[in-house]
């Protein structure tokens, strides 16, 4: 661009890219609050479906390799956003933005014809704009050869090969189950820090925390049922801060716990069926067979980190 | 001159040719087990080839109230790392390398200017070690792939061999909400539908362009992708979206499903 090109109006083609990119826009808008895929995405699920554009998977090659030898094939790479501003709450936030995320990827994949989304990666943009996170959830829909498209497409959100080892000992994993919690306490007794008692046990901070922890757990529950008979909880979140009280005014805290799972439907009472080989691993150090990847990026969680 | 060359003299320029760079030695950024594994493939390491780009990267900036794509920032993110590997390429294509695997595309910021980019693709080129030249890229060059030596060894046994690296990139700038929007939504979760709708279109024109580049490289599919974010030290509201992965083609015949191995599951006994 030259130093006075500025001062020219946009070219032809300029003005059409802008137009088309307002008209996108405004697809996307629309699309959102109808609850369906925008128009471009559409098209270009259905293409790579129907093989007319080369099919996308964010999958890696061994994990192509099992996932071809169970009959599934790759359609695309799918995924969904929904970006949250927390004016009431930060914990409950997380509950309702995974869950409308999943229900946007759910779209996708229905519209790619597929059976199931797998290697679902939770990311969040490190953009840290005005009280507010973006849920975002990218996968793979596959769709399993012979059978109909489903109606209502499973979502696992744990690596492929791990998606294969659950399918052989027949159980399928479904979707995404939030259990998210917090609460305040007011310290009017002064009670939570007694540093001049020597050992005891803050009861008050101790019963904050199980019930916080508690109701997480209980919500979990009541939000997987709809999706599956189980979960694996991979990730628990968990803060605690202190707020030091005004003239007159208690200290307050505020715990919240925020744990997230994989549903899972599992027939119980039902062992793999492969014959478990003892091995030595020569690796040093870290080794595949015993550590995986860290597969979602957004919580930079403050427990031992899990597979998901 | 005489039309027959000594049998051991052929052999071994059959050797250089088909095993080893021209001076005898092969480099290469292998691990062990990558190292045994394409060999494995049948193929054989030749040497490293790189392409480097310093690039200046222009200055746009989107309006204060808009979402929009940076197509500036686009381009020049675009163009630098294409520089970057067609100059990697080159070097493979030199080397006589029927493909380059294990490429490593990354991106330095120098530090006395912040208008640089460095972009740096590096990757081991290797050849087939039977001269078999089925395996180039549908122009004729060397394949390239973001795929370790133990991932090229999976794909060729699912039925598949790499062609290109392919990539799409969209720099977008997400819209700033005005000063008085955050009164509404005082009390309640809401949805920014404005931010939504921008990781929505920023995301799906660089897998668009991702997916159209495999498509001019006559490809079937794409594995491997990633798609992630970035942002190179632009403003608050600046972010890139990056889709990247190996666009692939069936071996001469696709394998059938029940003809693909089984694993075996092992339990190991370290700690």
């Amino acid at each position: 661009m030259g130093l006075f090109d500025r001062f020219k109006g946009p070219t032809p083609e300029q003005k059409a890219a802008q137009a088309e990119a307002a008209h996108r826009q405004a697809d996307i808008l629309m699309s959102l609050r109808a609850n369906r895929p925008p128009a471009s995405t559409l098209q270009r699920l259905q293409e790579a479906r129907a093989g007319k554009a080369p099919w996308i998977a964010t999958l890696t090659p061994a994990e192509l390799m099992i996932v071809r030898s169970h009959g599934l094939r790759p359609i695309s790479a799918v995924s969904a956003t929904s970006w949250l501003h927390y004016g009431w709450s930060w914990t409950e936030g997380h509950a309702q933005g995974w869950g409308l995320a999943l229900e946007r990827l759910k779209l996708e994949a229905k519209a790619a014809g597929a059976n199931a989304v797998l290697d679902v990666k939770m990311r969040t943009v490190p953009l840290g704009i005005e009280s507010s996170m973006d849920f975002t959830l990218v996968g793979t829909a596959v769709f399993v050869e012979g059978l109909p498209p489903s109606h209502d497409p499973i979502v696992a959100t744990v690596p492929a090969l791990e998606f294969v080892k659950l399918l052989e000992a027949d159980v399928v994993p479904t979707g995404i189950a939030v259990g998210a919690h917090y609460e305040w306490m007011s310290d009017w007794r002064g009670v939570a820090s007694r540093a001049w008692m020597g050992n005891i046990e803050s009861n008050a901070l101790s019963h904050l925390w199980e019930t916080v922890r508690r109701r997480a757990h209980a919500n979990l529950r009541s939000h997987a049922a709809g999706q599956g008979n189980g979960v694996l909880a991979h990730l628990n979140f968990s803060q605690m801060f202190e707020r030091e009280g005004g003239e007159n005014q208690p200290k307050q805290y505020l715990a919240r716990h925020i744990v997230i799972a994989t549903t899972v439907d599992a027939r119980r009472g039902q062992p793999f069926k492969h014959e478990v080989k003892i091995a030595l691993d020569v690796h040093a150090g870290r080794s595949p067979l015993n550590t995986s990847s860290r597969h979602h990026q957004s919580y930079a969680t403050n427990e031992a980190e899990g597979g998901i | 001159m005489s039309g027959q060359m000594p049998e051991h003299a052929r052999e071994r320029l059959k050797g250089l040719r088909s095993s080893a760079h021209s001076t005898g030695v092969f480099t290469s950024d292998f691990s062990v087990n990558e190292f045994l594994l394409v060999r494995k493939a049948g193929f054989e390491p030749i040497g490293l080839c790189v392409g480097t780009c310093v690039y200046h990267v222009g200055i746009q900036y989107g309006s204060w109230s808009k979402n929009q794509e940076l197509d500036v920032l686009s381009k020049a993110m675009y163009h630098a790392r294409e520089l970057a590997m067609s100059r990697m390429r080159a070097e493979a294509a030199a080397m006589g390398a029927d493909g380059i695997v294990g490429v490593k595309l990354t991106i330095k910021r120098l530090e006395w200017d912040e208008h640089l980019l460095e972009f740096i693709a590096i990757g081991t080129g290797v050849v087939h070690g039977d001269g078999h030249k089925g395996f180039r890229a549908h122009d004729g060059g060397p394949f390239t792939s973001d795929l370790s030596g133990q991932d090229f060894w999976a794909l060729l046994h699912a039925g598949y061999r790499p062609v290109e690296m392919v990539m799409g990139s969209c720099v977008y700038h997400v819209a700033h909400r005005g000063a008085l929007a955050g009164l509404g939504t005082a009390g309640r979760n809401v949805e920014l539908e404005n931010f939504t709708a921008a990781m929505y279109e920023a995301r799906e024109i660089a897998v668009e362009r991702m997916q159209f580049e495999a498509a001019a490289a006559k490809a079937e599919g794409v594995v491997g992708v990633d798609i992630h974010e970035g942002s190179h030290g632009w403003q608050t509201h600046v972010i890139e979206f990056f889709a990247i992965g190996t666009a692939v083609l069936p071996l001469e015949q696709e394998i059938a499903p029940e003809k693909i191995a089984d694993p075996i599951m092992v339990l190991s006994v370290n700690d």
